[in-house]
């Protein structure tokens, strides 16, 4: 990605958007009924929002999906009686036609870009509050002071910068007081969301990760905690909840990430805590399982307060990038 | 001497406060056991680098104090803020820390203490039987003749015990301050240190003692065994006893993690060496007190007894470790009796939640400081 406009001359995203959207449609590949949401919409084409958005308004328009109660849209034409189905774009055939690949390959690079962003900037936060400057940020990407600004607003948009009273953009500090309302915030989110999920998880995955804890092969309780979010805890009926969810969960994650990186041991009681509560799921005993969740939240952020204290003995790293700067 | 007793070999390695956190945390395969305080220990236990100290393999477990089981030593005293022993001491069935008594520990309690800080009485004029306050570490009579320890975990509890004295701030809980209520004692401790109120800073006790042989400083963080190597400023320099109480501290000895078999069992002998007497007798004549008292006082004679324990006015000249004279006949402990200081404790030594916010700012305070250069 340079500069410049990178596809100039090509069509605007949210047309591309359409056309893979269309083609999926009336090739009968998704269903009349499935729910159609602009996030995971958003992740299997690998772009923002704004885009899809858009080209779900166009379809809309077409006739070709239809608003309804809920959140999102309907594919096909308002019928009574007919019934959403809340579904992963996964679980169908979904396909993107090669000629639409190149186009949405280069917005990929974007994806990429921010991602490289968003894991540095929510790094730095243990270590103090940071300027993020943007012209120091377009120069460091290569890319013009549009598409960094774009990245800052989508960072903003989750959470992990925010405007100050002179109007720059700051970063952390992640703190004690920040942890605590970070975990207040799951054990009434999270328990909530899996009551949610109940009727709408993945068994089958949800067996196989049963299956994998018992023969002792998952080692990392970071890993189980992304498979309670993918099987079951987005899978909860409410994507502003769910929303909401993945992107509080945004810092917590950096920190056990740069934790672990230092050299932090396997939690195992961790891990034995979320076999348990895998168990409870593959059972249906969600009550328990919501109960067990919020027990194991509670300890949870007890050890991660006091695994922030170790943070104050590791010198500032060097590899905080020129775009930020220290408060 | 514990090596005479034990009869096997031990290397002991002396590291200042935050490269033994580390290195205890960071490195659990490279020691057997780790000497700290309890309020390190929160770091070390976290990173999953000890493990539990069963106590029935403790002998003289029943005869540690209430100070560090229960949190004071008797029902009826207050615990003080901020970490206490007990809120770390048993290990919990969720493998956390807390104060429910368990079979098993994180830390043998053993020398432990209460600090205040020294002063100058040609400044200040005796304590007169009020005592002295921790005003006194920030008064402006003092200002260019005061210095602090520069340790995030000890030394920001000095300033803030002198400004909440004072009635510059006050603190909801001195012991887990607010990250707004950190930003404001630094934000004081700026202020004066622009108005040139601190001589400097000190590391190490050696570095306090120079800073008063050189008459350089009217008050200061000290601790305990600093005021027995005063020389001729001895009778103008004294320990403080605070009328708003004390800044406690207990130290311990733990396990790590990887221990197994006979390694093990010589740990424990290690761990039971501690609470034997002779070591405790040591520790005395610095001025720290032992866990299990009782079972040292066959190893001071009386005099020393009743001096460091019991409060009473030397009888005779006592002497430290090393032999030399640390107190002189007809002295009184200041303070006095080992019951008296420790139910006077205000606070404890403490790694608060905010510590990772606290420790930043708190460098940034020391290094526009700069180190005292005695």
């Amino acid at each position: 990605m340079t500069g410049k406009q990178p596809n100039s001359g090509q069509e605007p995203l949210y047309d591309t958007i359409s056309r893979i959207l269309r083609h999926n449609i009336t090739s009968g590949r998704l269903p009349d009924g499935l729910v159609l949401i602009e996030g995971p919409i958003a992740k299997v084409m690998q772009t923002s929002r704004a885009p899809v958005q858009a080209s779900l308004r166009m379809l809309n328009a077409e006739g070709l999906i239809h608003r309804f109660r809920g959140r999102g849209y309907l594919v096909g034409p308002a019928l009574p009686g007919l019934r959403p189905i809340r579904k992963s774009l996964d679980e169908f055939d979904f396909e993107i036609p090669s000629s639409s690949r190149s186009a949405l390959a280069v917005r990929g690079t974007w994806q990429r870009v921010y991602d490289k962003v968003e894991a540095e900037i929510a790094a730095c936060q243990i270590f103090g509050e940071f300027r993020v400057i943007e012209t120091e940020l377009a120069n460091h990407l290569g890319v013009s002071r549009t598409v960094a600004r774009d990245v800052l607003s989508r960072l903003n948009e989750r959470g992990l910068i925010r405007k100050g009273a002179t109007s720059h953009w700051l970063a952390g500090p992640l703190t004690a007081r920040t942890l605590r309302e970070k975990f207040e915030l799951r054990s009434i989110m999270e328990p909530a969301a899996l009551r949610l999920a109940a009727d709408w998880m993945d068994h089958a995955q949800i067996a196989r990760v049963c299956d994998q804890i018992e023969s002792g092969m998952t080692k990392d309780a970071a890993e189980l905690e992304d498979a309670l979010m993918k099987y079951c805890l987005s899978r909860a009926p409410n994507s502003a909840l769910v929303e909401i969810i993945t992107n509080n969960r945004l810092l917590l994650s950096a920190m056990d990430k740069a934790l672990s990186d230092l050299g932090l041991p396997v939690d195992t009681v961790a891990l034995d805590q979320y076999g348990t509560l895998f168990r409870l799921i593959k059972s249906h005993q969600i009550h328990a399982a919501t109960e067990y969740l919020r027990e194991h939240l509670r300890i949870l952020s007890y050890k991660s307060l006091a695994r922030l204290k170790i943070v104050a003995l590791i010198p500032e790293s060097d590899s905080i990038p020129k775009y930020l700067s220290r408060v | 001497m514990a090596i005479a007793d034990l009869g096997f070999d031990i290397q002991h390695e002396s590291l200042d406060f935050l490269t033994c956190q580390h290195r205890a945390a960071m490195d659990p395969m490279n020691y057997d056991i780790y000497e700290q305080c309890f309020h390190n220990l929160d770091i070390v236990w976290y990173w999953g680098a000890l493990q539990p100290i069963e106590t029935r393999r403790i002998k003289q477990w029943d005869n540690i104090g209430d100070l560090a089981k229960t949190g004071g030593i008797s029902k009826y005293t207050w615990t003080g803020h901020g970490d206490a022993p007990v809120r770390k001491l048993y290990v919990q069935p969720d493998g956390t820390l807390g104060q429910q008594p368990m079979p098993t520990i994180s830390m043998l309690p053993t020398a432990h203490n209460v600090d205040s800080f020294g002063y100058d009485t040609r400044l200040f004029g005796a304590e007169g039987p009020e005592g002295s306050s921790w005003a006194w570490l920030l008064d402006r009579r003092a200002r260019g003749r005061i210095a602090l320890v520069d340790e995030p975990a000890i030394g920001i509890f000095d300033a803030a015990l002198a400004a909440e004295a004072n009635g510059d701030l006050t603190f909801q809980d001195i012991g887990n301050m607010t990250v707004d209520e950190i930003d404001s004692l630094m934000a004081l401790l700026e202020t004066l240190r622009q108005q040139g109120f601190f001589v400097g800073s000190w590391v190490s006790p050696d570095q306090a003692e120079a800073l008063v042989h050189a008459d350089r400083v009217s008050v200061q963080s000290m601790w305990s065994p600093s005021y027995a190597n005063l020389g001729p400023m001895k009778d103008v320099f004294r320990e403080s006893f605070p009328r708003e109480g004390y800044r406690a501290w207990h130290g311990g000895a733990s396990l790590a993690r990887h221990l197994t078999g006979s390694k093990l069992d010589m740990a424990y002998d290690y761990l039971n060496w501690w609470l034997t007497g002779p070591a405790g007798a040591v520790m005395a004549r610095q001025g720290h007190y032992m866990t299990n008292a009782e079972g040292l006082r066959e190893y001071l004679s009386p005099e020393e007894w009743g001096y460091w324990y019991d409060g009473d006015i030397a009888r005779c000249d006592l002497k430290g470790p090393d032999g030399r004279i640390v107190v002189r006949q007809g002295q009184r402990r200041p303070g006095g009796a080992y019951r008296e200081r420790v139910s006077r404790i205000a606070l404890w030594n403490t790694v608060m939640d905010e510590y990772n916010y606290a420790a930043r700012s708190w460098n940034r305070f020391i290094a526009a400081l700069g180190a005292a250069t005695p």
